[in-house]
Parts: C-alpha cells; structure tokens; sequence
C-alpha cells in the first residue's frame, strides 16, 4: 500500500510485524461469525413472518394443563392414583435418619 | 484488505448484525398480542385456592454438613441423589428418609448430580471440570468409598448442570463455564457433539443449566450468564436451533413444561419465564413487585413444573420458594413461610416422577419433600 505523496521506491518492503498479521487474522474470524450471526437472524426473520400470535398457541396450553391429573392440586381431574398419597402413610418419623455423614 | 480496512468492515457488519436484532425483537413484540395471564383470565380462569395446610413438609432429609447444591430424583419414584458443599453425593430413599449411599468426591467443589434412567448410576460434575459416573452397585473400596466408573473429561471450565438423556441409558448432556454443552456416551467416555464453543449461534458466556425434552429427547434447552437460553438438536450441532431472549441476567434454571411444547426459565433478573419452544415467543413473566432498590430483588435459582404445569415452582435466593399458577401468572403458596420450612436459600429443586412430591434442596444443608396433605377433589 502506497502512502501518500511517497514513490513506491521509498517505501519500506519489510514484512508487517506478526502482531499485525495476528491482528487481522482475529478480525477476519471476527468477521466471518458477524456475517453468519447475520445470516442467521435473517432467516429467523423470514421465519417469523410465517409464524402465528401468542394468543394461537394459548387454547392448547389451557386445555393440556387443566386436563392432565395432578396430585399437587387441591381441585383435579381423574383418575387420581391411590400412590400420591403414599407419603402420609404408616409410621411417620419427619426426621427420619439423622445420622452425619462425616 | 489493510487491517484499517477490515476494521471498517468490522464495524458495518456490527450494525447490520444490530440493526437485525432490533428488527427482529421488534416483529417479536407485535406478535405478542396476549400473554397466558391475559388469554386465561379472559376465559375465566381464577387462581389456584390453597388451604395453609395443603402443600405440607413431610420429610426433612438431614444428612449433608454442608450447603445443598443440587438434587435428582429417580424415574421409578422414591429416591433422590443430592450433592453438597460437604464433597459428597448422598443417595436417599424419600419415602423412608433413610440413606443408601454416601459417596466421598474426589473433587468436593460438586455443582450438580443427576441419576440415570436406570437408576442404577449417578453422576456429578463441579469445578474439576469432569463428570463422574458411579455405579451404586460397585463394591466400595477398602476405605467404604465407591469408586468412579467412569470420569467425562473434555470441559475447559466448571460443570454446571448434567442430565442423562431419558430413554438412553448411556448418554448424559452436561453445561459448563466454558460456553458449552456436551453430549456424551458413557460408556466411552468420549464426546460424541459439543453445542457452542467456536460455532457461532453457541452461548457466548458460561452456561448454567440444561434440560432435556422428555416428550422428544432429541431436544433440549440450555441457560446461561449470556441472559439467553438455547434450544439445540443433538443431531445438529453446529447451531442453535433457537435463541430465547427476554431475561435481564444470567439464566440459572431451565426446565421444560411437561408437555414438551414449551419450557420455564429462571434468572438472576428476579424473574421466571415461560417460553414456547417451536415459535420462540416468551408466553409470560412471572415476577413479583419489589422495592425501588434493584440490589434487593432475590435472585431465582431453581424451577421445577408440577405434573400437570399449573405450578411452576421456583426457589429464591432469599428462602422462599413460590408456587406460581402458571395460568394467572400469581403466587399461590410460599413454602418459605410454611412450617417446617428451609432456614436458608433455596439452590435445587425437582418433582417426583409421578408428580406427588416436591423435593427442595437447601443451603440450610438438609432437604424437604412436600406434599399435598389435604382434602382432595377428584373430578
């Protein structure tokens, strides 16, 4: 590359230093994931104009979750399963085994 | 091209890439038209009633001498493997509060375990940046220890998180501080995908949490201090799927709903999230008011869905643990101030393979299973 005002003649041949070409090789990889990343959210914007409302997806959300037995909820569908209440049965000790790992 | 030249084209591509983002979260938020709170209070929903002595503390698992970092239960119901602060994986039937294993770790930073389908394994993983296998019926050592079985080494940073892949017995997906997730085959040992990492579409920061699609294990999501969770396909792992963007601050937990259609995120950002998988649209927030002051704002940690998705159940950095109703996007239940709570924060916490248990794990160093002790309606 030429500066300004100068003949070719006097400039330096020398090779760049290597910290110059380390330089540019980080910049170009830099470079070549920014050109991916960009291609990348273009296609999620060429998606996104197919892709329906929030509301779309919400009638299958209330109908799975109020359908699907649960033995958390006080109010739930059937069948309930005799097991969810295993953890109040027999001999209750609520601390259990107390012995220290050491 | 001089390097002054490419700088120039460094920073053209930076603006495009940015004004790109903004395109994108702008045709996002006109598509956002309703949230589940909106759609299911327009519909008639009202909120979860519990009585104050519904959900009950049932058994406290006292054991560890150190915090409790993480906690897994098996597929077949009763049992739960924690891991500690203390460098030990202890092995718990739930339903006794007896323990079955105590496991001495070589490394004692442990950030994570998990039990294998079979629930014949375990696994952990911490800031020796491997994962262990132990087979819990190795015969243990001369000095009372089980020995490693296996050892998962590759990471260049911490392991976070580590799940077996459901319905294989042999493969486990684990996220780490170095920006990646791995799949891995443990029989081997060996890597078989790593998401991230040099690609472009990986996490650009540590990942914190994994969780897999029990309705489709090909998929699952990851968390991460980049404020993002990423879908990946275990088939393709030269990019993310999807990117999911929303929170304010590190994603610590991610936990797919238990349809699969969609997943639970919980940040630093004092927020959980519900997003959908296939469109990537953030279905609705759940967050409480707080003071004026940020620094105030307790950080959620751990997020665990009922079996039926109506709670999400999220643990605090401040003790509390809430139940939200996923529906009406309120808190129906602290467990923080019931009885017999956890005198510390919340770090874990995960629900019983048939949704009857809700385990806790805490910095108190013990754990908590709850339970539903009251009049239920069956209809």
């Amino acid at each position: 590359m030429q500066a300004n005002g100068l003949e070719a003649s006097s400039i330096d041949h020398k090779p760049p230093p290597p910290a110059d070409n380390r330089g540019k090789h980080r910049i170009l990889a830099e470079l070549k994931r920014l050109d991916q990343e960009a291609r990348f959210l273009e296609e999620e914007l060429e998606e996104l104009e197919k892709t329906e409302r929030v509301s779309a997806a919400l009638q299958e959300l209330l109908l799975i979750v109020e359908s699907t037995p649960d033995p958390l909820l006080p109010v739930t569908n059937a069948p309930a399963n005799p097991s969810w209440d295993r953890w109040f049965e027999g001999p209750q000790d609520l601390h259990g085994c107390k012995c220290w790992i050491l | 091209m001089s390097v002054a030249e490419l700088k120039e084209r460094h920073i053209a591509a930076t603006a495009t890439v940015n004004a790109l983002r903004e395109r994108l979260k702008q045709r996002r938020q006109a598509l956002l038209d309703t949230d589940v709170a909106g759609y299911a209070r327009s519909h008639g929903k009202t909120a979860i009633c519990f009585g104050s002595t519904d959900l009950v503390c049932c058994r406290t698992l006292q054991g560890h001498t150190g915090k409790v970092y993480s906690l897994d239960w098996t597929l077949e119901r009763n049992r739960i493997v924690s891991a500690s602060q203390d460098g030990r994986l202890i092995v718990w039937n739930a339903l006794t509060s007896q323990k079955t294993h105590a496991i001495k770790l070589h490394c004692a930073w442990v950030m994570t375990c998990a039990f294998a389908p079979n629930g014949q394994s375990v696994a952990c993983g911490g800031l020796d940046s491997a994962c262990s296998i132990f087979n819990l019926n190795s015969q243990v050592d001369r000095d009372g220890n089980i020995p490693i079985s296996r050892i998962l080494t590759g990471h260049k940073g911490y392991v976070s998180s580590c799940q077996f892949v459901p319905d294989q017995e042999t493969r486990l997906i684990t996220s780490s501080g170095d920006q990646t997730c791995v799949l891995w085959d443990v029989t081997t040992g060996q890597r078989i995908s790593v998401f991230g990492g040099e690609f472009p579409s990986g996490h650009t920061t540590d990942v914190l949490s994994v969780s897999i699609n029990s309705s489709n294990s090909n998929m699952f999501v990851s968390g991460s201090c980049d404020a993002t969770a990423r879908l990946w396909d275990t088939r393709i792992a030269s990019r993310a799927v999807r990117t999911y963007h929303g929170h304010e601050g590190d994603v610590n937990a991610v936990k797919f709903f238990p349809d699969g259609q969609r997943f639970g995120t919980g940040s630093n950002d004092g927020t959980c999230r519900l997003f959908d998988m296939r469109t990537g649209h953030q279905l609705q927030i759940y967050s409480q008011q707080h003071g004026n002051n940020d620094n105030d704002v307790p950080i959620a940690t751990s997020i665990a869905f009922s079996i039926s998705g109506r709670l999400l159940f999220a643990g605090y950095s401040n003790g509390d643990c809430y139940a939200w109703d996923t529906l009406v996007a309120e808190v129906v239940l602290n467990l923080g101030s019931l009885q017999n709570s956890h005198e510390g924060r919340i770090s874990c916490l995960g629900l019983s393979a048939d949704g009857s248990a809700l385990c806790t794990g805490s910095w108190d160093k013990n754990l908590k299973i709850w339970a539903f002790g009251g009049h239920r309606r069956v209809i």
